[in-house]
């Protein structure tokens, strides 16, 4: 997989991404704005674009110069409407956009998918890394509603993303763990938000529909 | 409570992801029809949200008295609704709620009353709200989120009349055919006072410069409530309830709402009474030249427009040495109810190097513009001096 070709670069590139973060967040230091680690704003950034491009695209979001209270407002405003994030990712979406789009900030800043596009994945896994996991569907059934229900679909029937009931990624596993690690197109990357067990419960769910 | 079709819903969906997604490097998803249509039919507009497609005209654009159907601003809260839903065979306007007789119409019914044309100005009460500091949260609109285009439709008193508003109905409720992508968001619905209601210039309109309102201005009918805010003007407009209380919701309870003491330009800071927002505030814009444009020595034209809501606009003063002196522009054509007025001045440039060019206008009621709106929580009402920067070459 190429992933796994990328080993020590990848830690490497993570040490300087932190550090240049670092010290650029400490010379800026403005108050609103908190530091935030590069693993937190890539699994944020996703939850941006699963979880908020639903209802309205990510330039309505990347438009706004807003302090630590605002963003916690809007936020749980776009929750009690449907946005489906938990209080622990709400709370990383929350520091992520208030490290990212404070008040303080330039009027140019690159689009939130460019700008992940550009992240290095925050942590090595891949399906072969450490061995078979056992998914369990009982568990997969709940994260899948939270996390791709409102692409693929109630039942993974399909909707705006294709239909994964009885698809034959499923028996693929290689495909499969690829695309959800990573992404595709419009797919959404999971590897920072979702950890193995969790996509293996999610693909154990998916051969039982 | 409205639910939403399966299939409208992932629809809306497929829409945003498609727009929102394209740098995610072109997967499957196309943009769905009317999303492509609305890029097309806009030319170049200044887009603030892909989806739903609010964006904004040029002020270049200004510079003529009528803003074009294609360059008009646009903005929605959900975008426009399925086409099967404002087909002529479809569509229908029910009136309901506190009336003797509750009635359905067709397009072709409601062209059976006295059709009448005007002229109004069409602005979105967020225009402007880039400027507001502290920043606020929503849309940042800045000068062009506002155009004049002549509309024609019927009154909406007559249908009022003809389904009779019982003594208790004060006010009156407009929904539209649009819909939010999941059945979880509150629905965009307004009400106003059953004064403005009946006010012989509201209109219920389905032309639009002559033409029949385009899909992303509210086809087949909006309400146009002129001198108001264009949140009053309901587009897709499907139903219309008279009610005893104001409309319930957060479109009209918690957002379009500002502290009463901004209505009087004076501190604006929240603490006070929230009221909804109703009429538009004097307010001129520079349409030539340009911000950043470089102008010859001598005889330079300056040019804009100016409105106010329910007043006319009587002054317009304009100054290029960055608001230190002022002098009276010319107002041009005759002034007309709810329209804006052109006007121009010939500045007479004599000093090489950039500076500041301002303008603002007073209404006969004697409002000014002032140099900066009170801020408010909504970022509302905007209507600061206009300016910008050009750089005079010898
Ligand atoms: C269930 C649909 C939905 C989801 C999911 C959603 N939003 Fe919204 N959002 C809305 C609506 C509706 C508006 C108001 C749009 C309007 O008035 O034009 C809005 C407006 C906004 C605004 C503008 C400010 C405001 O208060 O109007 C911001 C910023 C925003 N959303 C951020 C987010 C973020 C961040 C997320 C993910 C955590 C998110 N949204 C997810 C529906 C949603
Ligand atoms: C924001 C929308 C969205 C979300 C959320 C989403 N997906 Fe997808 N998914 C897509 C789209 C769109 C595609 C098709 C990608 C392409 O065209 O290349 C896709 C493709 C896939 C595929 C490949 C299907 C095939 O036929 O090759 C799998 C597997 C998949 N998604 C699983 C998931 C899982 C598991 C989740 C939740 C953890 C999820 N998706 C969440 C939009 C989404």
């Amino acid at each position: 997989m190429r992933w796994l070709q990328r080993g020590s670069g990848v830690v490497l590139a993570l040490l300087l991404v932190a550090l240049v973060g670092w010290t650029v967040i400490t010379a800026a230091q403005e108050e609103d704005r908190a530091a935030i680690e590069p693993a937190t704003a890539r699994k944020a950034a996703t939850l941006v674009l699963a979880r908020c491009a639903v209802c309205h695209t990510t330039d309505l979001i990347a438009q706004q110069r807003l302090p630590q209270d605002r963003w916690t407002v809007t936020v749980e405003k776009m929750v009690h409407w449907g946005a489906e994030l938990s209080p622990e990712e709400a709370a990383v979406v929350i520091q992520y956009l208030t490290a990212r789009n404070h008040p303080g900030a330039p009027d140019q800043l690159p689009s939130i998918e460019a700008e992940l596009a550009t992240m290095e994945p925050a942590r090595a896994q891949s399906a072969a890394s450490d061995g078979p996991l056992t998914g369990i569907a009982a568990r997969g059934a709940a994260l899948f509603a939270h996390n791709c229900q409102a692409c693929h679909g109630e039942g993974a029937v399909g909707g705006a993303g294709p239909k994964l009931a009885r698809n034959a990624v499923l028996k693929n596993e290689g495909a499969f763990w690829e695309t959800v690690l990573h992404g595709r197109g419009p797919m959404p990357a999971w590897g920072a938000v979702l950890n193995r067990q969790e996509i293996a419960d999610i693909h154990a769910w998916l051969t039982t529909r | 409570m409205v639910t939403v079709s399966r299939r409208g819903w992932f629809t809306t969906l497929l829409k945003g992801i498609g727009a929102g997604m394209v740098l995610g490097g072109g997967g499957s998803m196309r943009e769905s029809a009317p999303q492509a249509e609305a890029a097309e039919a806009t030319g170049p507009l200044t887009v603030r949200v892909t989806r739903p497609f609010d964006a904004e005209t040029p002020v270049r654009e200004f510079t003529s008295w009528l803003t074009s159907n294609e360059r008009f601003f646009v903005r929605s809260h959900f975008g426009p609704p399925p086409a099967e839903a404002i087909q002529p065979e479809a569509w229908r306007l029910s009136v309901k709620g506190l009336v003797k007789e509750s009635l359905s119409f067709t397009l072709k019914d409601l062209q059976q009353f006295e059709p009448v044309s005007l002229t109004a100005v069409l602005q979105c009460s967020g225009n402007g709200r880039a400027h507001h500091r502290p920043k606020v949260p929503g849309v940042q609109w800045e000068r062009g989120a506002v155009g004049n285009a002549q509309w024609t439709g019927v009154r909406l008193r007559d249908v009022l009349q003809q389904a009779g508003v019982k003594p208790q109905g004060v006010h009156v409720q407009f929904q539209g055919a649009d819909r939010p992508a999941l059945a979880t968001v509150p629905l965009f619905t307004r009400s106003i006072p059953l004064a403005k209601a009946l006010h012989p210039d509201t209109l219920l309109a389905y032309e639009m410069n002559g033409r029949p309102l385009p899909l992303l201005h509210g086809a087949p009918l909006r309400v146009i409530t002129p001198g108001w805010m264009a949140e009053s003007c309901m587009k897709w407009l499907t139903e219309i309830t008279v009610r005893v209380d104001e409309t319930p919701g957060y479109y009209m309870q918690q957002a379009y709402r500002i502290p009463e003491t901004a209505v009087r330009l004076s501190s604006g800071l929240p603490g006070s009474a929230m009221v909804p927002v109703e009429q538009m505030p004097v307010k001129s814009l520079i349409a030539a030249p340009a911000e950043g444009d470089t102008v010859r020595i001598g005889p330079v034209t300056i040019q804009g427009v100016a409105w106010a809501g329910e007043a006319p606009v009587v002054k317009v003063e304009v100054s290029c040495d960055d608001g230190k002196t002022w002098e009276q522009a010319r107002l041009l054509g005759e002034g007309q109810p709810y329209a804006w007025r052109q006007w121009q001045f010939v500045w007479n440039a004599r000093t090489p190097g950039p500076t500041a060019i301002l303008c603002r206008a007073t209404d006969a009621q004697g409002q000014e513009q002032p140099a900066t709106s009170p801020w408010n929580p909504g970022g509302f009402l905007w209507n600061g001096w206009d300016r910008l920067t050009v750089t005079v070459e010898a």
